[in-house]
């Protein structure tokens, strides 16, 4: 076959990829009338409480780690909510955003399928040899908790089970909801998302990571005004009541703004 | 001047095109020092991962070519009720989403799957395994090579096959020394397109297989990894990509356009190649 019938059979194929890959992109460079909508870049585990806060803004969920990269290399965010308090310090001190201020915690729980096939009854049973833990890359916030709680419980060893080492949270909890994944962790907020597909076991207290989330206004966002009024009410009371209703823990004392 | 507007506005258009389109590709080269990025690739994030890419490429490439070079024959040469509707399902992963392609390996190889069970009762679970990163490289790459192939086998000239059956060759042996060697080159060239293809493969992976360094991380799966974490190791294997894509792509064209001379002397060549 010569390489002009390669190319004649190639490019009506070529010109409909380009049109489908190009389509989404003018749709979104299409101007707006609407009053400016805020972008929220929020933490995986955050999917089902902040929309609940505010369903106004438009939202970008993810591993906080990614999403911390993504406004350093100029991602348009104007508030960023992380599930820790280093990830956003560390965006303030580049000057990319205000000073963060803490507004939930929550606790890291082991999760097993509901079927449990590796008959998972607590964290040590996780030392079974051919368990298929499930973690998130160290770089995200609950794969740095998850770290530490091994650490604390002497459990390192375990990591040898790791089959995957997912980039979000809530890919944790997919993969274990599946029930591809005999166990994994995740935040307790994540568990409860899912009560019928997962059962989460509670790690012991001395081992419970304590993970605190913090929010901040991105330097570069043009609606200040608006993005300080989000970071307002989700630390209103209304908003906190929104998190505890999910299963977040209060954020902790003397760390009022 | 209505024709030269067009010519500019064509031009134009192009141009646009074009930057648009290397912009990125330089943007990789540019952002860091080739020293930079050549310090990176020593890294053992980057190692694992080329060996796990290089590893599964090869396994599911070769796959392709033991199950996909029959199956294009097949379609090519025979006419028979539906085979259309096989030839659009060979060809629909081409244009499914990645995700979804993850989604249905999943859902039929998982352990909850539709096989999962009469897998799990031969001792075997694919996901998470490098077996599924195989598995998803080939079944998102492999209709690039049966396409091609199929177009390849259907331009074979069946004067040629029928000339070789009169001269006393068998069917194997005409497969393998005619129709093989005249549609050589379109079947190189969607190897190549396959072997790309499946070299970049990201969204079905980290669905079926996850993403595990040394295990089932590859080359796009740790650039995702890495991105936030560091972005010059993320840098240095998008560059290494880039180029192979370019080594792959130049390589297709210059196979191609070599063919034509070759086509004078090709029952020679063919026979001595392939005896």
């Amino acid at each position: 076959m010569s390489a002009h019938r390669v190319a004649r059979r190639l490019w009506p194929l070529a010109l409909a990829a380009t049109a489908l890959a190009l389509a989404p992109a003018a749709a979104l460079g299409a101007p707006s009338a609407a009053p400016p909508r805020l972008t929220v870049f929020a933490a995986a585990s955050l999917t089902d409480v902040l929309p609940q806060i505010d369903p106004r803004p438009r939202y970008s969920f993810g591993g906080s780690n990614t999403l911390a990269a993504q406004i350093e290399q100029g991602a348009p965010a104007d508030v960023f909510a992380s599930a820790d308090t280093a990830l956003p310090r560390r965006l303030a001190r580049e000057g990319l955003c205000s000073t963060p201020v803490v507004f939930a915690r929550n606790a890291l729980v082991l999760i097993v399928p509901r079927s449990n096939p590796a008959r998972i009854e607590s964290v040590y049973d996780l030392r079974k040899p051919g368990t298929k833990l499930v973690v998130a890359d160290p770089g995200v916030p609950v794969g740095a908790y998850t770290l530490q709680a091994l650490r604390t419980m002497k459990l390192s060893g375990v990591l040898a089970n790791v089959v995957s080492r997912e980039t979000d949270v809530r890919e944790v909890l997919a993969k274990v909801a599946l029930g591809e994944a005999d166990a994994g962790f995740v935040y307790a907020t994540d568990a409860k998302t899912l009560p019928g597909k997962v059962t989460a076991l509670k790690l012991p207290a001395r081992a419970r990571p304590e993970a605190r989330y913090a929010i901040c206004v991105a330097s570069s966002s043009r609606h200040q005004g608006d993005a300080r009024a989000f970071v307002a009410r989700v630390l209103s009371r209304a908003g906190q009541a929104k998190l505890i209703a999910a299963g977040f823990l209060p954020r902790a004392q003397g760390q009022r703004k | 001047m209505r024709r030269a507007l067009t010519a500019v506005a064509f031009f134009a258009a192009a141009l646009v095109a074009l930057g648009f389109l290397a912009l990125p590709i330089v943007a990789i080269f540019a952002h860091a020092s080739p020293a930079r990025l050549a310090s990176q690739l020593s890294s053992p994030v980057v190692t694992d991962a080329l060996v796990v890419s290089v590893e599964t490429s090869a396994v599911a490439q070769a796959l392709v070519l033991a199950l996909g070079t029959p199956t294009a024959y097949l379609l090519a040469t025979r006419r028979f009720p539906g085979r259309s509707l096989f030839v659009t399902l060979v060809e629909l992963p081409l244009v499914l989403p990645p995700a979804v392609a993850g989604l249905g390996l999943l859902a039929a190889l998982g352990r909850n799957g539709l096989l999962g069970s009469s897998l799990d009762a031969l001792g075997l679970s694919i996901p998470f395994t490098r077996t599924a990163v195989t598995l998803a490289v080939a079944f998102v790459a492999s209709p690039l090579y049966v396409r091609q192939g199929i177009a390849a086998f259907e331009a074979v000239d069946p004067s040629m096959v029928a000339a070789s059956r009169t001269l006393g060759a068998g069917s194997t042996r005409t497969f393998f020394r005619v129709v093989l060697p005249l549609a050589r080159p379109g079947l190189a060239a969607g190897f190549a397109l396959s072997l790309a293809r499946g070299l970049g493969e990201f969204g079905a992976t980290i669905m079926f297989a996850g993403s595990l360094q040394g295990v089932t991380q590859t080359l796009p799966l740790a650039i995702y990894s890495e991105f936030d974490r560091n972005f010059d190791a993320a840098l240095a294997m998008g560059a290494l990509l880039v180029l192979v894509s370019a080594a792959v792509l130049l390589t297709l064209k210059l196979s191609v356009q070599w063919t034509p001379s070759r086509q004078s002397s090709r029952s020679r060549f063919a026979l001595s190649s392939w005896s």
